[in-house]
């Protein structure tokens, strides 16, 4: 893959984990959360071949599916499924991942010697999700928040590693626990709402 | 057949079927106990890699599976893990209380067992990082029933599992480089370095403490004590094991001092809560980080240690099983269980609250209950090494004494109301009972305990 078209795949990465934490909106969220597996689908796709690699992109819209389908026929929700958030709050947001971006570009250089067959983009694409996945979990305590970020630290995580394995049963089982979360997050959407069993 | 599809994926399959019939309380509950003593003795007495009779057919149980390359072996020396576990599981089932437990627990539970003896016994053994994701999976789910909001701590804990899991499969990665690369010692520390921050992040070693007393006080107390039993049981083992296979130790490295320090905070930091908790649930959550503290600095006494380990992991099974019971049950009694609420409930429920008190107590280490002749073998083990090592292991004993004195104090507060009431069935104030003197036995005649958990420790290390 060109190098320009992984830089632009790298950028659109960062808008995407950057949108996700800042949008209130749960349905824009878990769009860009399906437009983010595309990225981390062509990325995977550097060091792999591609029919292994779309399993990622698969398993991704897979967990996108099934979390806004479950917030989407929740009762007693608001039709947009907005959360509130005031405006200094979204700077703040932009502002930590602004520098969170910052701080991650400057540490490329270190990390590429820790993973020697990945590209500068891999690196820096990996490194960016897997942050702004761990600010998301340190920001927020909203359970679907939590799984989305949960989902973004893992697909920086998958980016990095696919760099360094290709062994199909860790693929399947990746998958599997991505798509996993999203169950669980559609659980625990939904667990206050369902009837108790003791 | 193979014993990873017999005692894994049956298992396993039979969670997954238990779900349909999650209505049929006491059916599900008394059948899963079968199944699990079914189970636990075909571990115990089933012939591996040999041809044996059963019925009419000459079987024979090969020690392992293979699936797209990766080999799941549970072979003889891992019997005494299969054993623990699927008794565990079965003790459980037998103090739970279908009318006051979620029925998820049942298939929940067996699936969380399924799933820590797959981590245990994949190969290569950093795939269980993976697996014991998949636990915490299904672990969230079974702390936060139908009806209730997730926890903050629940959510806490999924993170730091999810963390763990991460950190250990770099840090496998890295160490196989090593093999390439004989001697970096860089390379070495960087991997041991990032394995010790997974391992961290499972154990919940400081600073990653927090949930377990946030889940201690907000969650249901037998799911808690289910969770904080089988899971870091799981994680010690699939760590041990970790360890052994990974040829971390043959490297010539240096991890006895490392679990050491991690064991004397977590057994600190233990004893301090336990001083200031006034909430039963985060009692509970002390003496947990306590026992993590100890169980550390029981494996880093090597061979010596583990069978004081597999001792400690015994009577913690019994001392949660009879807490949890007995809170269980307060729980119709009281609205909260902070200290507040419970005050003066010995006058009013003695049975349950002796349940509390001895199930405490003999995690705290008291003399003549079951816990005190294991501790003083592992105050005896740390008595060559550092000295601030045993004062930490004294005075943290001495805080969760304390601690379970204020206990005591606060359940047998004079609250003007003498009347004895009746609460829960029968059977489980029997179980109290029953499961208390079995505390008192096991300090007194400890020996039966050590030999026991001497030749499962051999038969795990001769593998």
């Amino acid at each position: 893959m060109p190098y320009f078209l992984q830089s632009l795949l790298v950028a659109l990465l960062f808008i995407c984990g950057a949108g996700i934490l800042i949008v209130p909106n749960r349905r824009l969220m878990t769009g860009l959360l399906a437009i983010q597996y595309i990225g981390v689908f062509l990325l995977v796709s550097v060091s792999w071949p591609l029919e292994i690699a779309v399993v990622k992109l698969v398993a991704g819209w897979m967990a996108s599916a099934v979390l806004f389908l479950t917030y989407q026929n929740l009762p007693g929700t608001n039709s947009d499924g907005r959360m509130p958030l005031g405006l200094p709050g979204t700077l703040f947001k932009g502002f930590t991942a602004v520098l969170l971006g910052v701080s991650v570009f400057s540490l490329v250089p270190t990390a590429l010697r820790w993973f020697l067959g990945a590209t500068q983009q891999q690196v820096l694409g990996g490194l960016w999700l897997l942050g702004l996945g761990l600010l998301q979990l340190l920001l927020i305590r909203d359970s679907l928040r939590t799984i989305v970020g949960l989902l973004t630290v893992i697909s920086g995580f998958e980016i990095l590693y696919a760099t360094l394995e290709a062994s199909v049963l860790m693929t399947g089982l990746l998958a599997i626990l991505n798509i996993g979360f999203a169950f669980l997050g559609a659980y625990l959407i939904m667990a206050s709402n369902l009837e108790e069993s003791s | 057949m193979n014993t990873p599809i017999l005692w894994i994926l049956l298992p396993i399959l039979a969670a997954g079927i238990s779900l349909f019939f999650l209505r049929y309380r006491y059916l599900l509950r008394w059948s899963g106990l079968g199944f699990g003593v079914i189970l636990a003795t075909s571990a115990l007495l089933l012939p591996i890699n040999e041809v044996f009779k059963f019925l009419f057919w000459d079987v024979k149980l090969s020690d392992q599976l293979l699936i797209f390359g990766r080999r799941f072996i549970l072979s003889g020396a891992d019997r005494p893990v299969v054993v623990l576990l699927l008794f565990l599981w079965a003790f459980w089932l037998l103090i739970m209380d279908p009318e006051l437990v979620p029925m998820q627990f049942i298939p929940l539970s067996l699936l969380g067992i399924g799933l820590i003896l797959t981590a245990y016994s994949v190969e290569p053994i950093f795939y269980g990082a993976l697996f014991f994701a998949f636990l915490a999976l299904v672990y969230v789910v079974l702390l936060s029933p139908p009806g209730k909001e997730p926890t903050p701590g629940v959510l806490r804990f999924l993170i730091f599992q999810i963390l763990g899991m991460l950190f250990i499969l770099f840090a496998a990665w890295l160490a196989s480089w090593i093999d390439l690369n004989t001697g970096n010692q860089v390379m070495l520390a960087r991997s041991l370095l990032i394995l010790a921050l997974g391992f961290s992040f499972l154990l919940s070693i400081f600073p990653f403490i927090s949930w377990i007393s946030m889940v201690g006080e907000r969650n249901h107390p037998f799911l808690v004590g289910f969770v904080f039993n089988t899971y870091f049981l799981g994680v010690f083992l699939f760590g041990t094991r970790f360890i052994l296979e990974g040829g971390w130790i043959g490297q010539g490295v240096n991890i006895q001092v490392p679990l050491q320090i991690a064991g004397a905070i977590m057994l600190g930091f233990g004893g301090f809560m336990a001083v200031y908790s006034k909430h039963l649930g985060r009692l509970m959550g002390a003496v947990i980080i306590a026992e993590i503290g100890r169980s550390l600095l029981a494996i880093s006494l090597f061979q010596a240690g583990f069978p004081i380990y597999f001792g400690m992991v015994i009577l913690q099974s019994i001392s949660l099983g009879v807490w949890s019971l007995s809170l269980t049950q307060l729980q119709q009694g009281i609205h909260d269980l902070d200290f507040h609420s419970a005050a003066g409930a010995a006058r009013l429920w003695p049975i349950l609250t002796s349940g509390l008190l001895l199930g405490y107590f003999a995690l705290a280490g008291v003399p003549l209950l079951g816990g005190f002749p294991i501790y003083w073998s592992l105050g005896s083990g740390l008595s060559f090494f550092p000295i601030w090592i045993n004062s930490i292991f004294v005075l943290s004993t001495l805080g969760l004494i304390f601690g379970g004195l204020r206990l005591l104090e606060v359940l047998t507060k004079n609250i003007s109301e003498e009347s004895i009431l009746i609460l829960g069935k029968p059977y489980y104030r029997y179980l109290i009972l029953g499961l208390n003197i079995v505390l008192i036995l096991i300090g007194f005649l400890p020996q039966w305990i050590f030999s026991l958990t001497r030749s499962i420790s051999g038969l795990l290390l001769g593998s």
